[in-house]
């Protein structure tokens, strides 16, 4: 089954994830509409600053077994396996955030949500686009990533995009940079201000 | 919450009103630096384009997204339009201030520019020879109005070359004219430049890189010198003098007026006003003890070369200033004025004014500044200012001033040096001193505060390299103390002697960043003097915290120039390696020069002393490795 | 295989739901004090504060046991455990066989000594009955009392607030939740409560209760009356041990296990409220009798009864709630005695609305306290949980919504 896969060295921090994935969540499905909604949609994938301010998107990992569904004081969370994902039901959630405690990549957020009761605050997180691939598209995160930092596919065949990548870089005449020079030039380049800065 | 690792500047002063401010819970730009990461990394690599609607486009740099813009760019165009339009931006910066200039030597011919007057009537006849005006049996009203028309000119499409493209090495122009380079015209360069940078112009990232050079020099030789040298006829050629700078030139005994901005036509009206009889005795009625001018950033930097009045701060410094609570009133024309400020000012009892047509701000009141009325109008608002002073709360102001020599103008440098350039060639012949660098450019936030500037400048002058510096730099190395004669025990035997015999700093404050020409002029005075090009001397540039567009022009123009460059943050160039090894190393086989790029100022001292050791080598001198 | 679990709060249910996961058909015999369906504890505390319906408490079907295939044997407590012969003895004399046995027995809220206990209106905090029956006291209520200022008597007090009751709260600390808590976030979540009406007394025990019938006055050591028409009695817990033989089955305040949550008594197991174990940030044998704990300690336990041996790392305190404008979440040892070595950053305090406490010691984080911006309080809680040397700069842990990506490189 695919699922979205990231890989966060191509992540390039201009956010077109987050900006996506509260339109698709939205009851007007266009940025410009969804802004103006009341209440707002909110991004469930949170792209931050890692190590050396780059990148980083930041989204729920479906696990299995979900900490956050273990925790959960209302059983409102619970896993669909047919796509592999952990749900909140919105009617349930207490608001407690018991969830966000237990969740090791800290990915829950607490807001009143356009497709959720109205009034209140709920525990809101990635639910893999569901609509939308019920619809035959592909996330909205991934549709919008133009860096290939997200992607949907078979984790198998990432594993073995992965692998052929390693066993290609370690055969003689390959290229040895893996990374494009530009990219590794400014990278080196940032990390370097960020040392002098005392980080 | 902001809680940066270590200190933000290398400062005290920069450091305890950091701290201040947050105690104030005041945000300054760390803040929402830090709020702005992770930085989009197509914006950064020059990867998006903006220019047209049937974008908005980026380019994939890992190379499997898309890899042109709907219009069929690729990352190299994409990535030279982008740094076009920074350039043409920053060169029309400083050319509007020049326009400025020129307008109230009009204003000044034709009596409409009350309170401005020539100060150098001298400048005024030399400037007027170099543009075709007869100066001989006329009176310099009249030759000031002719001037006038004739740099109106050099704004426009009639000529062939700005004028004082003459002023540069025969060399230097020969350069320019075999690769098209020669600036024809100061607005027409960055028109053409928009122009090229319009979807569906030039879509060749070379043919664009050699407008945004020739863009860059109607600029240099354009523009800013204009700017420079009708201010000097206006204002005064500046001459050393001492003067003191960060932020203990405030008092808290005395109204506090900062001037912030870029054009003496604003902040020498101030500084009049504030001189005002009428003006200081109100100060004394309301319990201060007069009136207190002082600058930040470049019109800051045009007051100290001309009248030694102090500095509080450079670019960074701008907010933390605010936050001593010891200012009553911040008075704003044009360019590097963060619009934070009145926020920040809102904070504490600060009256904000900004005075120009081109610039308004939120929170800040407007009072309009134009030639006819300047004078009027300053006096207005520093009484305004002097009336704030009862409405002080506490003051902080942490730190005792430091002392520092300003006003090195190139006539200065000359006067200094007994009228001619021989005495600094022999030296640089000699070895003594091994060759000069012109650090230029602004702070910036990824760089942490004055760092930068301060460690080259160290390390260049331990190595006997006279150093030169402009704008946020020249405050930087004042107040670390260089700008004092003592500073010469700091430098190299040979630059300490020489230092030392002649009574300069070693470190000379040659003005604001319009004034970076004045570096040119110096430069061409040297090659004339050893009939070579500016770009076989052993002298190069460094901006090693810059942050503006108006920094990358002149840098573009240095090294277009001649004078290989140095900067310290990585311009948004990363997106095209073609554009990246031209800029980096094909520009030497096309203007003698290139730039590097490296935020460590320890290695830029390394790479500075290399290119340096390495010109003098070419010339025959003795030549130092250096590891 | 024949498990016998004595207990069905949520310890019980998840050891149930993981031996099913591995063996369908070994026999399961349940034994519940409570004969309502499994129900979330903690949501009792909504109850009260009328936030949510006494309806929503269920968190399994009613038909639990049978779709669990499992025997239950509600409405009754052990009275005893035959270790040599491996039997359950029940009030009743019946005795129960197994080849596994888990002692999920919870706990019950620590007694009180004082006169006046049989009056109406006063109540402990443990059960769905207790909430049912406070929420039926609010009728007509308009002064309460509560005892404890711990993490039942601090919910107590703040669902009774809630409801718009004149809520008096005596606490033996400076400030509540302070086995949680540092002083300063104490501070600020007292200055909250009293903020919207809350009356704190400290140092200040009861001794008797006074009424007619219903209870109309708590009545303190030193003589006070407190007119109240309600009381809610939060002193804590207690394991309840007393049918464990203490000589065989190792018990100090809770049932003493190891990281199999097994007792010195080979295949004879203890999670939940009654169990004891090593806590991972205080680094000895603690009981934290917490809803998430029982939750994976009973699933653990399941695990290993079911024959798959499962190591769990150890118990460890941790909090969350939502305290009108403050949500507070609290984990690990916020409290490190002075001599332990500790090194402990912090970050804001009531002008900003904020507060972070980090407790490290060497490189490890061992205590957590947030007020707002708790969203990825989870964060904390895994690196504590997982004694997580922290190599980036601890700062990085003090930005409200550092991103994940921080944590690598």
């Amino acid at each position: 089954m695919k699922q979205v896969v990231v890989h966060p060295e191509r992540c390039v921090g201009c956010m077109q994830c987050m900006l996506a994935c509260a339109t698709a969540h939205s009851r007007s499905l266009t940025l410009f509409a969804a802004v103006q909604e009341t209440p707002q949609p909110k991004p469930r994938i949170h792209v931050g600053a890692g190590r050396f301010n780059e990148g980083f998107p930041n989204r729920c990992r479906h696990c299995d077994p979900a900490p956050c569904q273990m925790a959960c004081l209302a059983g409102a969370i619970y896993r669909r396996d047919s796509v592999d994902t952990v749900m909140i039901n919105p009617d349930r959630c207490i608001n407690c955030a018991s969830c966000a405690m237990a969740c090791p990549y800290g990915v829950i957020r607490f807001h009143e949500d356009p497709l959720g009761p109205s009034g209140h605050a709920i525990a809101v997180k990635c639910d893999n686009c569901s609509a939308r691939v019920a619809k035959g598209q592909t996330p909205a995160c991934v549709e919008i990533c133009k860096a290939g930092a997200l992607t949907y596919e078979e984790m198998d065949a990432a594993m073995r995009r992965k692998t052929r990548a390693v066993a290609h870089s370690m055969s003689t005449d390959a290229d040895p940079s893996a990374i494009p020079a530009g990219v590794a030039l400014l990278k080196s380049i940032k990390q370097s201000e960020l040392q002098l800065s005392g980080s | 919450m902001f809680d940066p690792r270590e200190s933000l500047s290398v400062t005290q002063d920069g450091d305890r009103l950091f701290a201040k401010a947050q105690q104030d819970g005041v945000e300054t730009v760390w803040e929402r630096h830090e709020a702005q990461q992770p930085q989009c990394g197509f914006c950064d690599m020059g990867l998006s384009c903006r220019i047209c609607i049937m974008g908005p486009c980026r380019v994939d740099p890992f190379g499997e997204g898309p890899q042109t813009g709907v219009c069929g760019a690729d990352a190299d165009i994409i990535v030279a339009r982008n740094l076009c339009r920074m350039i043409a931006a920053g060169a029309a910066s400083h050319s509007d201030h020049g326009r400025d200039l020129v307008e109230v030597l009009a204003g000044v011919a034709d009596g409409s520019a009350i309170g401005y007057k020539i100060r150098d009537e001298a400048k005024l006849r030399r400037l007027a020879e170099e543009y075709g005006v007869a100066t001989e049996d006329k009176k310099p009203l009249v030759i000031a109005g002719e001037l006038a028309q004739a740099m109106m000119e050099d704004y426009g499409m009639r000529q062939k070359a700005v004028k004082m493209v003459a002023r540069a090495p025969k060399k230097r122009r020969a350069v320019w004219e075999k690769f098209g380079l020669t600036p024809r015209g100061i607005d027409r360069e960055t028109s053409e430049m928009m122009h090229r940078t319009h979807m569906g112009v030039d879509n060749n990232w070379q043919s664009l890189l050699l407008q945004a050079m020739r863009n860059s020099l109607s600029d240099g030789w354009g523009g800013s010198m204009i700017a420079t040298e009708v201010s000097d006829i206006l204002f005064g050629v500046p001459t050393p003098r001492p003067t003191t700078v960060n932020a203990g030139v405030l008092k808290d005994d005395q109204v506090n007026i900062v001037v912030h901005g870029h054009n003496p036509v604003v902040s020498e009206m101030v500084s009049k006003a504030c001189q005002d009889k009428a003006l200081v005795d109100l100060a004394k009625e309301k319990g201060a003890g007069g009136i207190n001018l002082v600058g930040v950033c470049c019109t800051g930097n045009e007051l100290l070369m001309r009248r030694g009045i102090a500095m509080a701060g450079n670019h960074l410094m701008t907010e933390l200033i605010l936050s001593t609570g010891a200012v009553d009133m911040m008075i704003v024309d044009y360019q590097c004025i963060m619009p934070s400020l009145g926020k920040v000012a809102a904070c504490y009892h600060t009256r904000m004014v900004s005075t120009s047509d081109k610039a308004k701000f939120p929170h800040m009141a407007h009072h309009e500044f134009h030639p006819h009325n300047a004078e009027k109008k300053a006096v207005e608002v520093v009484r305004s200012a002097v009336e704030n002073y009862v409405n002080r709360g506490k003051v902080l102001i942490p730190v005792t001033s430091q002392e520092a020599v300003g006003g090195f103008s190139v006539e200065a440098i000359l006067g200094a040096l007994g009228g001619t350039p021989e005495p600094l060639i022999e030296a640089i012949k000699a070895g003594k001193i091994r060759g000069a660098v012109g650090i230029v450019g602004c702070n910036n936030p990824k760089i942490k505060h004055d760092y930068g500037h301060v460690t080259l400048t160290r390390r260049l002058i331990e190595n006997d390299i006279l150093v030169v510096d402009t704008g946020c730099v020249a405050v930087a190395t004042a107040k670390a103390g260089f700008k004092v004669p003592a500073a010469a025990d700091m430098a190299g035997p040979g630059l300490k002697a020489i230092c030392n015999a002649l009574g300069i700093p070693p470190v000379l404050h040659m003005g604001s960043c319009v004034d970076n020409v004045r570096i040119l002029v110096l430069v061409s005075a040297l090659a004339d003097a050893l009939g070579i090009d500016i770009s076989d001397l052993p002298v190069a540039g460094s901006a090693p915290e810059w942050y503006s567009e108006k920094a990358v022009t002149i840098g573009t123009y240095f090294v277009a120039s001649g004078v290989t460059t140095h900067l310290g943050p990585m311009p948004p160039i990363t997106g095209s390696m073609n554009v990246v090894n031209l800029l980096t190393s094909g520009l030497k086989d096309v203007v003698g020069a290139t730039f590097a790029v490296e935020p460590d100022p320890e290695k830029a001292a390394v790479f500075l002393r290399r290119t340096i050791e390495g010109k003098r080598k070419a010339l025959g001198l003795d030549a130092r490795s250096v590891d | 295989m024949k498990h016998v679990i004595i207990g069905n709060g949520i310890a019980g249910v998840c050891a149930t739901e993981a031996i099913r996961l591995l063996d369908a058909t070994a026999d399961i015999t349940l034994i519940g004090d409570e004969t309502f369906p499994p129900y979330s504890r903690p949501m009792i505390s909504q109850v009260l504060d009328g936030s949510q319906p006494h309806g929503k408490l269920p968190i399994r079907s009613e038909h639990f046991y049978d779709e669990q295939n499992i025997t239950p044997l509600l409405g009754r407590r052990a009275g005893g455990i035959d270790v040599a012969n491996r039997q359950v003895l029940m009030a009743d004399d019946t005795r129960i066989d197994f080849d596994r046995l888990l002692i999920a027995s919870g706990a019950d809220p620590r007694p009180l000594k004082a006169e006046g206990l049989d009056l109406k209106n006063i109540f402990y905090m443990r059960t769905q009955d207790h909430a049912k029956q406070q929420v039926a006291a609010l009728d007509g209520a308009r002064r309460a009392v509560v005892l404890g200022g711990g993490l039942v008597g601090f919910k107590a007090a703040y669902g009774l607030l809630k409801r718009g009751l004149a809520v008096t709260m005596l606490i033996t600390s400076g400030y509540p939740l302070s086995m949680q808590v540092d002083e300063t976030a104490g501070r600020m979540i007292l200055d909250e409560l009293v903020c919207h009406g809350l009356t704190v007394e400290v140092g200040v025990s009861v001794c008797a209760f006074e009424g007619n019938g219903s209870v109309q006055a708590a009545v303190t050591d030193a003589g006070t009356r407190l007119p109240c028409d309600m009381v809610i009695i939060g002193k804590g817990v207690l394991p309840c041990r007393t049918f464990i033989p203490k000589g065989q089955i190792e018990v100090d305040l809770g049932v003493v296990v190891d990281e199999r949550l097994q007792t010195r008594v080979p295949g004879i197991y203890a999670a939940g409220d009654v169990a004891e174990m090593v806590d991972i940030a205080r680094g000895c044998r603690w009981v934290n009798a917490l809803w998430p704990e029982a939750a994976c300690q009973g699933r653990v336990a399941g695990l290993n009864m079911a024959g798959r041996p499962v190591a769990y790392p150890g118990s460890l305190s941790r909090n969350v709630m939502r305290v009108f404008d403050l949500d507070v979440l609290t984990v690990g040892n916020a409290n490190p005695s002075k001599d332990a070595g500790c090194r402990v950053l912090q970050s804001g305090g009531v002008a900003q609305q904020y507060y972070r406490r980090l407790v490290f010691r060497d490189d490890v984080l061992v205590g957590a306290v947030m007020i707002n911006r708790i969203e990825q309080g989870g964060v904390l809680r895994s690196l504590i949980e997982n004694r997580m040397p922290i190599r980036v700069p601890p700062e990085t842990l003090m930005t409200p919504g550092f991103n994940f990506g921080r944590l690598l490189y």
